[in-house]
């Protein structure tokens, strides 16, 4: 299978030039040079915009004349007549002057040729700019499916016994708001006190709730999808958190001031879509390994059992092995406060699992949950993940990924 | 290990002649015996082999920890069933070769026999619950003679007693036949006797359950 580039894939969709000010420069130099040679040129925005009129208000009136002459500072001001503070967020030609900018483009190591315009853009959360052609909302959302698209995978091919329960609390874990808000804190993102054009495009651009406002209707708690609400509808309904309310898309956010996990989640999101888009996928997952999968989750502290024994019993019963029989394998102070005992769980002759406990009953249980936690862990030696072979003409390196026949349901 | 052995032992005390042979049993009376059996090897991670540097491993005792999969939760196709049988293999082998009489060791105390270890035995530790067969013996007859009899006077065939009478589990009585009316009026006992919990007690037995739920979850 031969791979086709994205862009050409997807130029269809992507939205009609602009003739009023270009999406961001990058785009709007080459489309100079397309233009000369008489070549229909793609551009960077991947939303059509609307021909409303309100728009006309903030944008320059010579698009193309600034364009061509991004960096010179001394005619700016008469080539704008819109002052810088009308604008709603940055002018694209900001990004190549921004010190911050550059300086996050090496942080993260990303390559030069990744345009600073589309860092600079994935930074604009729709509250600040409500303009789809230089938000960051298209981008978030298709960085939200990448992202979703590979923690799962990688659970699901590294953890093939994991109960579904335990896969949605580490997707949430991994690349959840608050952990994508953390992770661009630790990226060094920082907001701009309020957006407007002539604040740094290395600042996080977003509209800040005022405080001792109330939060904005559409963040709110809201009804649930539906109130019986199965695993299977989980899976196949909701998205890959398994959250019971849909949370607010980035299209509705517009103008609506939001808390500031919002804006850095949506950053990391466009930032994810953004570098799909500019430098393809085997660039995207290779920056997925280095900032997401590599972040230690111990797994084996979401397990919740409420009837650890019950289930053991169950599984051995499942997978033909003997019934589970506690044995105590070492006590101290029995007669003591504070006795120690220590149970293994034996199948047969084998060993299950280890507790210790300060009474019987107590290693009993933990012993029964270590050893449910040992068999929903089990991790296989060699890994392919599914997209590790998209576009690859050599499939030799894939193995078939083991698929278990599921948890155990008293 | 030597070094686990008793060092002071009680000599026997034999006021009445015995038959058996006399035996020299040599103590470690003096201060140079004493310093002799004082004298322990380190432990063995701390003496390698090799006279260049290495790496020193040897964690304190803990909990197995859950990433590491039991065998018999490997599947058949699993490329660690055979790395796990070559361990073992290997293990036994060495220990057999290594296996010497304890009187070879330093730190031996100078009495001890010079017969060698016995082998570790392979029977496993007691169970902390005597396990059980089900044995499903009961009967249509029986059953309703369970039924018959707890719904007649449930005071005195309570479910202890019945599961003594027919040889079955508490659980099962219960699953059979159920006293609603009884059920209640026990709840409603249990919650005046809490009522008069102070505040003590009731919190004690509150973070008991609370802790309870913890075992689940491994905390």
């Amino acid at each position: 299978m031969k791979r086709i580039p994205l862009s050409r894939c997807t130029s269809h969709l992507q939205a009609a030039p602009s003739p009023r000010r270009p999406s961001c420069l990058y785009a709007a130099q080459r489309s100079i040079a397309a233009r000369s040679n008489r070549i229909q040129a793609r551009f960077q925005a991947t939303v059509s915009i609307p021909n409303d009129g309100e728009l006309e208000v903030e944008l320059p009136e010579e698009p193309s004349i600034v364009a061509r002459q991004p960096a010179k500072p001394k005619t700016r001001q008469s080539r704008w007549p819109t002052p810088l503070e009308k604008l709603p967020s940055p002018h694209p030609s900001a990004a190549e002057r921004s010190v911050k900018l550059h300086a996050l483009r090496s942080r993260l190591s990303l390559p030069q040729r990744f345009p600073l315009q589309t860092l600079a853009r994935s930074l604009v959360h729709p509250s600040a700019d409500p303009n789809p052609a230089f938000n960051n909302a298209s981008l978030s959302i298709l960085g939200r499916h990448l992202l979703g698209y590979y923690t799962t995978e990688w659970l699901m091919c590294n953890y093939p016994r994991l109960p579904m329960a335990v896969v949605f609390a580490a997707v949430d874990a991994y690349i959840g708001p608050k952990a994508l808000a953390t992770v661009a804190s630790e990226w060094g993102i920082e907001a701009a006190a309020e957006p407007g054009g002539e604040v740094d495009p290395g600042l996080l651009q977003f509209m800040r709730i005022q405080s001792g406002g109330e939060l904005p209707a559409s963040l709110r708690r809201q009804a649930p999808w539906s109130w019986n609400v199965t695993t299977t509808h989980k899976i196949m309904k909701t998205d890959e958190f398994g959250s019971d309310n849909a949370a607010p898309g980035p299209h509705s956010l517009n103008s609506t001031p939001v808390p500031m996990e919002e804006a850095a989640q949506s950053f990391v999101r466009a930032l994810v879509g953004s570098l799909h888009l500019q430098l393809g996928a085997p660039l995207v997952k290779r920056f997925f390994r280095d900032h997401f999968t590599s972040r230690h989750l111990d797994i084996g502290t979401l397990f919740d059992f409420r009837t650890p024994t019950r289930d053991l019993s169950k599984l051995c019963a499942r997978e033909g092995f003997e019934a589970p029989v506690a044995r105590l394998v070492s006590e101290t102070g029995r007669l003591s406060r504070h006795p120690v005992f220590v149970v293994g769980v034996y199948s047969g002759k084998d060993k299950l699992g280890e507790g210790a406990g300060s009474s019987l009953d107590e290693a009993r249980t933990r012993a029964a949950a270590a050893a449910l936690k040992a068999w929903y862990l089990y991790r296989p030696l060699e890994v392919t993940v599914p997209s590790s072979t998209e576009g690859a003409l050599d499939t030799s390196k894939w193995r078939p990924n083991m698929i278990d026949c599921g948890e155990v349901i008293v | 290990m030597s070094a686990s052995k008793p060092i002071l032992r009680t000599c026997l005390s034999t006021r009445q002649p015995s038959l058996l042979p006399k035996v020299q049993c040599r103590h470690e009376s003096t201060a140079r015996r004493h310093k002799k059996l004082l004298a322990l090897p380190e432990a063995p991670s701390y003496t390698p082999s090799r006279s260049e540097p290495s790496l020193i491993f040897n964690p304190p005792s803990s909990v197995p920890s859950v990433y590491h999969t039991p065998l018999k939760f490997l599947p058949k196709d699993d490329k660690r069933r055979q790395m796990y049988n070559a361990a073992l293999q290997y293990s036994n082998t060495t220990a057999l070769r290594r296996q010497s009489s304890p009187v070879a060791a330093p730190g031996t105390p100078l009495s001890t026999s010079s017969y060698l270890p016995p082998k570790p035995s392979s029977s496993l530790p007691a169970p902390v619950r005597t396990p059980y067969e089900k044995k499903y013996h009961l009967d249509e007859s029986q059953i309703a003679e369970i039924r018959k009899l707890r719904l007649g006077d449930p005071d005195k065939w309570t479910r202890v007693k019945l599961a003594e009478k027919f040889g079955c589990s508490q659980f099962f009585v219960g699953m059979v036949v159920k006293v609603p009316e009884k059920a209640a009026r026990i709840s409603a006992e249990h919650a005046e006797a809490r009522e008069k919990w102070g505040k003590r007690r009731r919190e004690a037995r509150e973070e008991r359950e609370r802790r309870k739920v913890l075992w689940g979850r491994d905390l």
